[in-house]
């Protein structure tokens, strides 16, 4: 307990005199609210108009967790194979590296155009590329990347590569697929927020921000950006909960 | 009794066949193990012995030769799973608990979860670790992950043991632990053990015979007779011992009984 | 190594180099006839998106539209003018890009050599990641624009790059701490037999071990860079980035469909360049380490 404490305390330290330092700047500078609102003002932005953050986040949220589940299976299946055929490891892993560096969302407006711009289809599917690439090149790496000595072991045990499949690969995909999922959670809700800048409806956190911008409600805006914030985070610890219930020898200095 | 014998007949391992790297790791190799022997393989590196183990365990094929397990194709022995094995890793899944590593191969064999339970645990108990069934790989130390290892190399009964260096990660006391049981093991099991090795005192304390083995390229120098009967607390520290371990020894360096230097003293040359 | 052996890896990574060109070729080629095709199929079967010619434009269209003029009566091409907003867009995230590294690289020394530091900002260093500042982004270009120091005025250009730094310094700062942290006891040991100073072991055992990992990270904070500054520039509309072309040109896809399929190239070559980019560094900065064997 004493332990946990001691780990907790430095980075809540740190909070407090971010948010403390931040507050008292506000009130000694006397900074207008549509330069930079206090944390006080946020605060009460956000809990006058929970049931708004609420629906906006609800809406992105939904896109992205789409996104997220298609993503996801595409990028599994696809590693499957790629870890039994060669020529599919060869061809898609260094597309996904040479496409890294590429702002993939700038294709929402051509699936816009392609798909029905009023519905979250476009949107889903620009999200499903997204996060396909994080997914596909960790468990593939996790698929292929096993100790040599493990499959030694397993080939004198005869066991069929369907069976290495089984109880060596995947078992061993799984810390892989996690450490992807943890990059792959927060960046669907970023992505599902910026495809809403290309137009369609507009009840998104995206939206809700810009327009709140635009009109210099800059009080709500910061509130939206603080749901975006708290929704991004949700994604993220859900995961962290799956993971260290689905693998809790992750991160364990490997048995020797 | 079944036939453990292990025959390995002109075996020879060549890599990079024809390219400019080519190495070859095994020459000529001729070796005969009878039922229920220990034999240790040890040698400098580069000699082979890890090379050879994995030719008889059907993990690499050889180039030319061929080695027979129990009467049968190294392949098949392989198949029929007549030979358990234990590396200097221990190679246990962090995913599965102590008990369902040392059930792995008889998962592959198809038994039933019952019986797998029951006779992983009658192997954790022969190597003392039964209160640990439900641990994690990481939690035990190298020397009891070992003994997992080995506990799983005898799940199925095998009639043959290769053993590559299992206790080379491990420190001198908890060294010679694992020697003893191994041995202990051995007395209630009759296996025959195919032990691949580095240290001449492990080797000559645990063997029957010590098969010695030079590089470049890989071959078998001498095969020498440890006779040090029954193995007590003394015998690290008899004389039989010691001479045993002079007489490796001397192998290694080239002078043994079946080098030229020898065979000249011997007249033979 | 001998001198025709250094020779030969070069030429091989040369070799390698040109397949995966060659490979890439292929894929594009590849590429266009499948949209073709799935022209050709929608012309004739029901399909669940829109193949038509607005929506779908051919190849052709796509490519004759590089030299048509951007705007009605100017000189400026529309090919010219997707150049010119990525080359800008490629500033801006190269200099989010030198920004972010060199943040992060002193907060990663500093959370090296203060523990109780590592323990407190670690937290928020990846917590900063899961804040998607992108949806800040427009209130930051807001904040931004009524900023000034001295005669110095902040431009929505600055917040782009200031966008684009956040997003590269995180990767960066974690790889480098990790590849700080990574020397072994006994090197450390080693060191401190020679009495070495806390800035010895800097830049004479920590620096050099840390390049294996600040390699990868910095590969992926290039990509966060470029990545961050267009959808920054998309977010907030900022002018004279390839971000705020797409937008603009989507809005005409009823007049002219072809023109955003160009900006969309622009933007993927753009992400390409900045690959190839990070890679060259990578060369470099690994020339004098063993070469890994492929997996």
């Amino acid at each position: 307990m004493a332990h946990r404490l001691r780990a907790i305390w430095p980075p809540i330290l740190i909070a407090v005199i971010f948010l403390g330092s931040w507050q008292l700047l506000v009130f000694v500078q006397n900074i207008q609210p549509y330069l930079l609102p206090a944390p006080s003002l946020i605060f009460t932005n956000f809990f006058s108009d929970v049931s708004l953050m609420w629906a906006a986040a609800f809406y992105t949220g939904t896109t992205a967790f789409l996104g997220l589940m298609f993503g996801t299976l595409f990028g599994l299946v696809l590693a499957l194979f790629a870890q039994r055929l060669a020529i599919v490891n060869n061809l898609v892993t260094p597309l996904a590296a040479g496409l890294a560096a590429v702002p993939i969302i700038a294709l929402t407006p051509i699936l816009n155009n392609m798909f029905n711009i009023t519905s979250r289809t476009p949107r889903v599917l620009v999200t499903m590329i997204i996060v396909f690439f994080p997914v596909f090149v960790n468990v593939t790496r996790g698929l292929i990347q096993v100790i040599p000595v493990q499959l030694e072991l397993m080939r004198s045990m005869n066991a069929k590569p369907s069976t290495v499949l089984r109880l060596l690969r995947i078992p061993n995909a799984i810390p892989f697929f996690f450490t992807a999922l943890k990059i792959a959670a927060p960046l669907s809700v970023i992505a599902a927020l910026v495809s809403e800048y290309f137009g369609g409806p507009q009840e998104g956190l995206g939206s809700r921000i810009a327009s709140a911008a635009a009109n210099t409600a800059y009080g709500r805006a910061w509130a939206y950006v603080v749901a975006s914030i708290i929704t991004g985070l949700l994604f993220y610890l859900v995961v962290l909960a799956v993971e260290r219930w689905a693998a809790p020898w992750t991160g364990q200095s490997r048995s020797a | 009794m079944s036939d453990t014998s292990v025959n390995v007949t002109g075996i020879w391992k060549i890599f990079n066949e024809g390219l400019p790297n080519e190495v070859t790791a095994l020459q000529d190799i001729d070796l005969t193990v009878e039922t229920g022997e220990f034999i240790s393989l040890i040698g400098p590196s580069g000699c082979g012995k890890s090379t050879l183990l994995r030719v008889i365990a059907d993990l690499t094929g050889p180039t030319r030769g061929q080695a027979t397990v129990a009467g049968m194709p190294a392949a098949q022995a392989r198949k029929d799973q007549r030979y358990g094995i234990a590396f200097q890793q221990a190679a246990l899944f962090d995913w599965r608990s102590v008990r369902r590593n040392v059930e792995l191969p008889l998962e592959l064999q198809g038994w039933s979860k019952d019986r797998r339970r029951t006779r992983a645990m009658e192997l954790l108990e022969m190597v003392q670790l039964a209160d640990f069934a439900e641990h994690r790989p990481w939690e035990l130390s190298g020397g009891m992950q070992q003994r997992v290892a080995i506990a799983r190399s005898l799940a199925v009964d095998p009639p043959l043991l290769l053993m590559d260096e299992p206790f080379g990660a491990l420190d001198e006391m908890t060294r010679e632990r694992m020697q003893n049981e191994l041995l202990r093991i051995r007395e209630e099991t009759g296996k025959s053990i195919i032990f691949v090795t580095h240290s001449i005192p492990e080797a000559v304390y645990l063997s029957d015979r010590v098969v010695v083995m030079s590089p470049r390229p890989g071959r078998i120098t001498d095969i020498i007779s440890v006779n040090l009967g029954s193995r007590t607390e003394d015998t690290r520290e008899a004389e039989g011992f010691f001479n045993a371990v002079t007489a490796v020894r001397e192998a290694l360096r080239g002078r043994g009984p079946g080098s030229s230097e020898a065979r000249s003293r011997i007249g033979e040359i | 190594m001998g001198q025709s052996q250094k020779m030969s890896a070069v030429s091989r990574r040369v070799k390698r180099g040109t397949i995966s060109a060659g490979w890439a070729i292929a894929g594009a080629l590849l590429t266009v006839i499948m949209w073709e095709l799935v022209k050709l199929l929608g012309s004739v079967v029901e399909l669940p998106f829109d193949t038509s010619d607005t929506a779908m434009p051919n190849v052709w269209t796509m490519i004759a539209a590089f030299s048509q003029p951007e705007v009605r009566g100017s000189d400026v091409t529309i090919l010219q003018a997707v150049v010119s907003a990525a080359a800008y867009s490629l500033m801006i995230a190269l200099g989010g890009f030198i920004i972010g590294v060199s943040i992060g690289l002193i907060l990663a020394i500093v959370m090296q050599r203060f523990a109780f530091l590592e323990r407190g900002m670690l937290p928020f260093v990846i917590a900063s990641q899961t804040v998607p500042l992108i949806a800040l982004a427009p209130l930051i270009v807001g904040i931004g624009n009524r900023f000034s120091l001295g005669p110095v005025q902040w431009t929505s250009t600055a917040s782009v790059m200031f966008i684009a730094a956040y997003l590269a310094f995180f990767p960066l700062s974690v790889g480098a701490l990790r590849g700080l942290q990574a020397p072994t006891a006994t090197s450390l040991e080693l060191m401190h037999s020679y009495a070495a100073t806390p800035r010895q072991l800097l830049f004479r055992l920590r620096f050099p071990a840390s390049i294996p990992y600040l390699v990868p990270a910095m590969k992926v904070s290039a990509a966060a860079a470029v990545v961050g500054t267009v959808v920054a520039e998309i977010s907030t509309g900022v002018r004279g980035g390839i971000g705020r072309l797409i937008v603009e040109y989507a809005r005409e896809t009823t007049s002219q469909p072809a023109k955003v399929y160009v900006a969309v190239f622009g933007a993927i070559v753009l992400g390409l360049v900045a690959a190839g980019l990070v890679t060259l560094l990578d060369m470099y900065l690994t020339r004098n380490l063993p070469k890994e064997s492929p997996a």
